[in-house]
């Protein structure tokens, strides 16, 4: 993964102590509140419901095992002991002291970490595919690129003060893991007829209140002009994006008001007329970036030799190369089957580390599991785990031999739980029980579910499915975007539950659609249930939830749901 | 109000900003300079009648209808109606570098000293301020960082 230089380093240095200066100048009463307030968005410091919140950047959700430790860390000293990890792939600590937070910073800092820019109108963290580097299916690691526009976007001195927040995700892979068509620009590696990288770019997706799938606004950016073209893109927007009102300022507001075409030929002006003069980069800056994105070494058969003293044997999947005792375990196997991937190196698995164990909240990790997570990361995949957008975590390099001895060890931290891509492993945002713009409560919800759906052998027979919670239609949880949506709803002072089936952020992004009137909070599981059912009696052989909506529209479902909740 | 350019404060300000509906200075010497709107400059360029002279734009001001109109213009105020508003950085930025513009570029309005550090690398290089700031707290933000991850964009001099 990047290691900083000594610039990147320097430069923190000097953001940490500017931070240090506004927060006494805050605490001095020099600062007015509404003045810090901006301030310490940019540096990641929200004000919650009950205390200050602090979001810590994983830039494209890369950690190595010393920052993983240092996160552990700081829960431990300067928190409750647990992080939360975020849709955005960054962590979340809810209960910071204000006076502490240049500490934490400080702290952040000397491991190569910070919070800029995961809040306020400005560009956000860059996401990406959790598996990068690691799949077979990629056409160019996405990473390089993300550090790049990492770089570009940090204080940029044009782009801090934009009508909203600005989120970008990269993906490199044929298969969308990064949700590029709901961001607000998605950037797709892809090769064009000659075999040159570009990029396809789409612009103007986003879920919140109005919910826009993207589209196209170049569909061949070669790569050499990545952040020109991102800069023009971000002037037509600082320009011309509606400041007069929060809900219509995102650039999706902006792009659908104009219309793709007509807003594609501004971009494409102000690119022309701007040329290199601003935000170019050199082919040495990248390529000194991809050097610092090694390829894991090959193992291939090396593994197996070096354990079973075997030597000649063909390389063969891992599944037909692991001791017997391995595969004999129906546990081990379930797990197996549900929380591992197949690795660009047959020598190696890609391993998901569930946040969704029984009882704990969506997405959080104690201090003590990310300390043993990073040691575990040490020792089986090359000191490095990422987070995903969907709130878990991934060991990416796992030696296929060692898999039975790292699920044991995860076993016992309580992060095998074998659901991932399951039912039970639902994206959750904070709700009411800690957001202040939340109007109803998502974790009883998702504990609601989780109880409700305690037999693993019913949800591996469903298949993979996943379930979305927001607490408010800015879409923190993205609803629009699951098999199933939960919306929670304010009426009355009552928390009520918005239904909606058939969404997607994957390459058939799509967006849900609404199933009826909202349900009673004491319903909603059962209404579930009664989708599952409903789901399960009319589906053909393999087919997924998504398809099965899309094949026979919303109304079974929708009968099944009211004739039950009536 | 007090002015600081780059990174020195200055005393002198002769520029008079004029409202569309008051009457053209007579162009005597000893006169201010006047700063026009956007709108009233561009009329007034067109009959030449006016040799010296500052623009004042409005965040909603498309400042590309300046490109080829530039040579007599020496000042041109970029109003921030409120700090949060950033459209002035974008607004200075092409100024400087699609238009060419080398005069005196004034960041007015709702300016505040952690605002300015940004602004100075947009190309804004005088600052004018609602009331006086602490003078070692700006030098402090206009020297704090010596790294940037935008090297087009130049750091500030700090005076």
């Amino acid at each position: 993964m990047y290691q900083y230089t000594e610039y990147d380093r320097e430069f923190l240095q000097q953001r940490v102590a500017e931070f240090r200066e506004q927060t006494a100048r805050k605490l001095s009463g020099d600062l007015s509140e509404d003045e810090f307030k901006q301030l310490r968005l940019r540096n990641g410091l929200y004000e919650q419901r009950k205390a200050y919140m602090l979001r810590v950047a994983i830039p494209y959700g890369q950690l190595s095992s010393v920052q993983l430790k240092k996160l552990g860390h700081i829960a431990r000293v300067y928190d409750k002991d647990y992080g939360h990890i975020t849709t955005r792939q960054n962590i979340q600590y809810n209960w910071p002291k204000m006076e502490q937070v240049p500490d934490i910073l400080q702290e952040l800092a000397d491991v190569d970490m910070h919070a800029i820019q995961t809040s306020g109108n400005c560009i956000r963290n860059t996401t990406s595919d959790p598996l990068a580097g690691a799949i077979a299916d990629e056409i160019e690691d996405p990473r390089p690129w993300c550090e790049l526009i990492r770089q570009w976007s940090t204080l940029h001195p044009e782009f801090n003060w934009l009508p909203r927040k600005f989120k970008i995700a990269v993906t490199g892979s044929l298969k969308d893991r990064a949700a590029v068509q709901v961001h607000d620009i998605g950037l797709r590696l892809i090769k064009n007829g000659q075999g040159e990288t570009g990029f396809e770019v789409l612009v103007g997706g986003g879920l919140g209140r109005t919910p826009y799938i993207g589209q196209v606004i170049n569909p061949f950016l070669p790569a050499k002009h990545l952040l020109t073209y991102l800069a023009a893109i971000l002037r037509v927007y600082n320009l011309e994006g509606r400041r007069d009102n929060l809900y219509k300022a995102r650039i999706k507001i902006l792009v659908n008001a104009m219309g793709i075409d007509a807003f594609r030929e501004k971009v494409e002006q102000h690119w022309q007329q701007a040329g290199d003069s601003d935000d170019s980069f050199t082919q040495a800056d990248i390529d000194a970036i991809k050097a610092q994105f090694p390829a894991a070494p090959t193992l291939g058969t090396v593994a197996m030799h070096n354990t079973k003293g075997a030597t000649d044997t063909p390389v063969a999947p891992v599944s037909a190369q692991q001791p017997d005792q391995m595969f004999s375990n129906p546990l081990f196997n379930q797990w197996y089957q549900a929380n591992t991937r197949e690795h660009r190196d047959s020598g190696r698995r890609i391993v998901y580390v569930s946040l969704k164990a029984p009882g704990q909240p969506a997405g959080d990790i104690t201090s003590d599991q990310m300390d043993a997570l990073a040691d575990l990361a040490d020792k089986f995949s090359l000191g490095e785990i990422r987070t995903t957008h969907e709130q878990n975590l991934v060991l990416a390099h796992v030696p296929g031999v060692d898999l039975f001895e790292l699920w044991n060890e995860l076993k016992s931290l309580k992060l095998a739980t074998p659901n991932l891509g399951k039912l039970t492993d639902m994206i959750v945002c904070p709700g009411l029980d800690y957001c202040s713009l939340a109007n109803a409560g998502t974790l009883e919800i998702y504990d609601q579910i989780y109880k409700h759906f305690d037999d693993l052998d019913y949800l591996h027979e469903l298949g993979d499915i996943s379930i979305k919670i927001s607490g408010c239609m800015n879409a923190c949880g993205h609803h629009h975007v699951g098999d199933i949506g939960i919306l929670g709803v304010d009426k009355g002072g009552v928390e009520w539950y918005q239904l909606t089936i058939g969404g997607n952020a994957g390459n058939e992004a799509s967006l849900g659609k609404r199933l009826g009137r909202a349900i009673a909070k004491h319903e909603v599981s059962q209404a579930i249930e009664q989708i599952l059912e409903t789901y399960i009696a009319l589906r053909n052989p393999e087919e997924s939830f998504h398809d099965a909506v899309h094949r026979v529209g919303t109304t079974p479902f929708k009968e099944s749901v009211y004739a039950t909740a009536a | 109000m007090p002015l600081l350019r780059n990174g020195q404060w200055v005393d002198n300000n002769p520029w008079v900003r004029l409202e569309d509906e008051d009457a053209l200075p007579t162009n005597t010497a000893g006169d201010a300079p006047a700063v026009y709107s956007l709108a009233r400059f561009l009329e007034s360029e067109k009959s030449g009648q006016h040799t010296t002279s500052g623009v004042w734009l409005s965040s909603t001001d498309n400042v590309l209808e300046l490109a080829g109109k530039l040579d007599h213009v020496q000042l041109i105020v970029i109003d921030f109606p409120v700090y949060t508003d950033g459209r002035g950085y974008t607004q200075a930025r092409l100024l400087r570098t699609q238009l060419g513009f080398s005069g005196e570029l004034r960041a007015t309005g709702d300016v505040r000293p952690d605002q300015i550090l940004f602004m100075a690398r947009a190309g804004i290089d005088t600052f004018d301020f609602p009331e006086r700031p602490d003078e070692t707290l700006i030098t402090d933000i206009l020297s704090r960082f010596t790294v940037s991850y935008q090297p087009s964009y130049s750091l500030p001099i700090a005076g």
